[in-house]
């Protein structure tokens, strides 16, 4: 006994019972009890207590951490395991989520779909308008003749404080020592990529720009192309830069932009048509937000309309066809499912607030997660091919409308047959009563809660007394015949 | 308690600690002092032992302790899925059969 009075036995066993608390409450009492009477021995047998006893309670707070972190270990496991059983509402989020997750991954890998995700590359670009005589309905189709575009650098500066033309054309590119390419180029004015913010002052014309696309996939990458002297169709231009990766998101799928000299754009036929960009004054002519504005111009006592679309506007269509695909699949969702979650449940009470929110946000996580994941691979599919916007939108109209609105219906069905309670889907079908009886009797199908939370009674034929179906709650009484509920796992060690 | 195979392989420090246990070392610092190794490793190993059914503990019964005026001590032995397993370990460690005998083998 007088060995326990001293210091270092004191502060051994104050080691021990301090390492104690980490231990699981379970267990605490028997492994203090272990660990004192060991240490009992250890001052015993060595006979002196010394650093001795307190190097051996040190490996008491080895010992409860290990045991704590099992426990932790343990129970997490349990837990997740318990998420992730077959019809648990945390698996069926998690499946969703990471379906929605891939789809996002698919349309960042896909160019196309990419460039709708990414914002806009250009500078000032609430400024910049497309002018197109055709509105815009067809944008992907030249409009503008080119001698619109001559007349308008002289009669438009109020309104524009710059103005672009271009106009897509297949031209054939050689280098020195490399092989003939036949490049598809937009031929433009010289202050096209200046207009667009892409570069700080006009190029010296002619100078030729390969999108980051076609540079990788023609020349490999090779750093040294620019500042080479290229052949196209005869005439020396050289190689001025590499545009950005997704720079170009105007109408024309492109390899290289062709800045040309004034003179030469003035050789082209008055007749040939392109697409002219714009940057308004904002002073004079506010900016359009949304859509377009018409332009005016009365030429030999004719009145000429054009259209100023916004670049922003334009480049967003895709979620904006997004919406109108939401938008009609929610209200072509009434006619063709009833939208109520199921008849007021047979049971005591209602149930707690706390079930009642959970069940809420499940539906509401799985109402965000399933039509965004549809609309991610509509995205994927329709602007990931680089279809043009109107093949686009008819994609997306065709394939989204009947896919979200099938969407709607699995999400409302899956909420039907979950439990009220725990969420989980409910199994166990069983077939009941017998249709012939239906006006004495009730017949249909039942499923279970396999936790014991109730039954759900869904009719085979709908009748005037019972139309839809029902929720039996069943009580404590019943539990015992469940045995997820009624033999619950024991606690981890 | 969970079943192991027979055939599951220990570290050096669980066949050491398992065979001074089967070697009759039955208190946690008895495993200690025959195997030299630390207590912050001896006790957390017996946790893991006991809990993949290679040993099982005991009290000791409260008069032994109290003719003795000492604390109760738990004790240990080998279960048949820890022998089974030592066995297995004897092939891998032929030395810790050397180094801590069996009584039987001391006998011999």
């Amino acid at each position: 006994m007088k060995l326990s009075r001293q210091p270092s036995a004191v502060s051994a066993r104050l080691l021990v019972r301090s390492a104690s608390l980490l231990v699981p409450n379970r267990r605490r009492a028997d492994w203090t009890a272990e660990w004192l009477a060991e240490l009992w021995h250890v001052e015993h047998v060595s006979g002196t207590v010394s650093a001795t006893s307190l190097n051996f309670a040190a490996g008491a707070v080895n010992d409860a951490f290990q045991l704590r972190a099992h426990s932790v270990r343990a129970q997490l496991m349990s837990r997740l395991r318990s998420l992730m059983q077959p019809g648990a509402p945390a698996r069926c989020l998690l499946v969703l989520a990471a379906a929605t997750l891939a789809a996002l991954l698919l349309c960042l890998a896909l160019p196309g779909a990419r460039r709708v995700f990414l914002p806009s590359p250009y500078q000032h670009a609430a400024s910049l308008v497309l002018i197109s005589s055709s509105g815009s309905a067809d944008l992907a189709t030249p409009s503008i003749p080119v001698s619109d575009y001559r007349e308008w650098t002289t009669n438009t500066a109020p309104l524009f404080s710059e103005l672009a033309f271009y106009r897509v054309a297949g031209k054939t590119l050689h280098l020195a020592d490399g092989p003939e390419r036949r490049l598809v180029v937009a031929q433009a004015s010289p202050n096209l990529l200046h207009l667009l913010g892409l570069r700080s002052a006009s190029a010296t014309a002619p100078a030729l720009f390969l999108t980051h696309a076609a540079w990788r996939k023609h020349y490999r990458g090779d750093a040294h192309l620019v500042g080479r002297v290229s052949d196209i169709d005869g005439t020396p231009v050289p190689i001025a830069g590499i545009l950005p990766a997704d720079a170009w998101q105007l109408p024309g799928s492109i390899d290289a932009v062709l800045l040309e000299n004034p003179a030469t754009l003035a050789h082209l036929a008055p007749t040939t048509r392109g697409f002219a960009i714009a940057r308004i004054r904002g002073a004079v002519f506010p900016p359009p937000r949304r859509g377009y504005r018409f332009m005016v111009e009365t030429r030999h006592d004719v009145v000429y309309h054009f259209d100023c679309i916004s670049l922003p506007w334009l480049l967003g269509q895709p979620f904006a066809n997004v919406l109108l695909v939401l938008f009609l699949a929610s209200i072509a969702l009434p006619a063709t499912l009833p939208l109520s979650l199921s008849e007021a449940p047979v049971r005591r009470g209602p149930l707690p607030r706390a079930t009642l929110a959970r069940r809420a946000a499940f539906l509401v996580a799985k109402l965000t997660l399933v039509p965004l994941l549809v609309l991610l691979c509509s995205i994927a599919l329709t602007w990931g091919p680089r279809f043009d916007p109107n093949t686009a939108f008819l994609i997306q109209f065709v394939t989204g409308v009947p896919t979200l609105l099938f969407a709607f219906r699995w999400i409302l069905h899956d909420q039907r047959h979950r439990c009220p309670e725990c969420l989980r889907v409910l199994s166990n079908p069983a077939r009941v009563g017998q249709a012939s009886c239906n006006f004495l009797a009730w017949n249909g199908t039942e499923l279970l809660c396999v936790r014991g939370h109730g039954l759900l009674h869904i009719p085979e034929l709908p009748t005037s007394w019972f139309s839809t179906q029902r929720w039996l709650a069943l009580d404590s009484s019943w539990l015992c015949l469940f045995a997820e509920q009624g033999n619950p796992s024991p606690e981890p060690i | 308690m969970t079943s192991m195979p027979a055939e599951a392989r220990l570290s050096h420090s669980a066949a050491m600690i398992l065979q001074a246990i089967h070697a009759g070392h039955i208190y946690g610092f008895g495993v200690m002092e025959v195997t030299g190794l630390p207590s912050g490793t001896v006790y957390p190993a017996l946790r893991r032992l006991e809990r993949d059914g290679f040993i099982a503990s005991r009290w000791e019964q409260q008069s032994i302790a109290d003719a003795e005026q000492r604390p109760p001590r738990k004790y240990y032995r080998v279960s048949r899925v820890g022998r089974a397993t030592l066995e297995a370990a004897w092939k891998r460690y032929p030395l810790i059969e050397r180094m801590l005998p069996t009584p039987e083998v001391e006998r011999v």
